[in-house]
């Protein structure tokens, strides 16, 4: 039997590998909330993500492309995930459901494929577009 | 019906992540997902003198702390992957969604890690997640 042709890319199995820390950064940081504040959750934040960067520098031997849009489209998103990341700290501290507030939490990507085939053009197929109403379904289901 | 309290935050996180979102496409379109992380985690940074805690740190049980940098450090693992995948070909409109599905692993660990019950939906919701990871893999 011959295997899907996702199965020999790359970022499929980029994406699977994301799925698995993103449920771990999930579950650990509502562990870390039933104690400290979403504020000083978020300020600790970067913290972690240190030993990533500097295997990501070491991986590219110290040398990293200069691209000032790329950085500002990067620093950005560090940005805009901070925010969002004390939003999320915030909301778990208000003693909700984990399972409900992770699943709306994670709604974002409806806003970012509008984004994505407005502002980069990318066209889905119908099997992709069914795709998406079963995640919307899922994060919805997720949250009863 | 009332609104949870829990509501209004969220609707924060999912503009902020939801921009962040077609930013990681962007960015990756000039950088290597690497360069991109390390840029990443200094717009991080650029937020912490706003974030600075009034209290000190170690006034925290030393389990928390250690939830709390284990859980930055998977998010951090979890965000290279994201932005591997999109430089290695994948669309922000298929990847986004797709690694958006890690409320999989939550909902599937939370009753064993947090001692949270899981309902009949949020089980038909695992389901609908796992049909979705195959749709949009297509």
């Amino acid at each position: 039997m011959q295997l899907p042709v996702v199965l020999k890319t790359k970022w499929f199995w980029y994406s699977v590998l994301s799925v698995f820390c993103m449920g771990g950064w999930t579950l650990l940081g509502k562990l870390g909330t039933t104690e400290i504040s979403a504020r000083t959750m978020q300020f600790l934040y970067p913290f972690g993500w240190i030993p990533v960067a500097l295997a990501c520098l070491w991986v590219r031997r110290f040398r990293i492309e200069k691209s000032a849009l790329g950085i500002v489209y990067s620093t950005a998103i560090g940005v805009l995930g901070g925010m969002g990341g004390l939003a999320f700290f915030a909301a778990c501290r208000t003693g909700g459901n984990t399972s409900a507030i992770v699943a709306a939490t994670a709604m974002y990507p409806l806003i970012t494929v509008v984004l994505a085939v407005l502002v980069l053009r990318e066209k889905l197929t119908r099997l992709h577009v069914l795709g998406l109403v079963f995640a919307a379904a899922a994060f919805v289901l997720f949250s009863f | 019906m009332s609104i949870p309290i829990w509501f209004g935050p969220a609707i924060v996180v999912l503009v902020c992540w939801g921009i962040a979102g077609l930013f990681q496409k962007l960015s990756t379109n000039h950088l290597s997902a690497e360069t991109a992380l390390v840029w990443l985690m200094v717009g991080f940074f650029l937020l912490d003198p706003w974030l600075y805690p009034q209290e000190s740190i170690l006034i925290y049980s030393r389990r928390s702390l250690v939830y709390a940098l284990l859980s930055s450090f998977l998010n951090a693992l979890g965000g290279w992957a994201l932005l591997a995948a999109m430089k290695h070909g994948g669309k922000a409109s298929i990847v986004v969604p797709f690694t958006a599905l890690y409320p999989l692993v939550t909902v599937s660990l939370a009753p064993l890690l947090l001692h949270e019950a899981i309902t009949l939906s949020q089980g038909a919701g695992v389901v609908c997640a796992l049909i979705a990871v195959v749709l949009l893999s297509t």
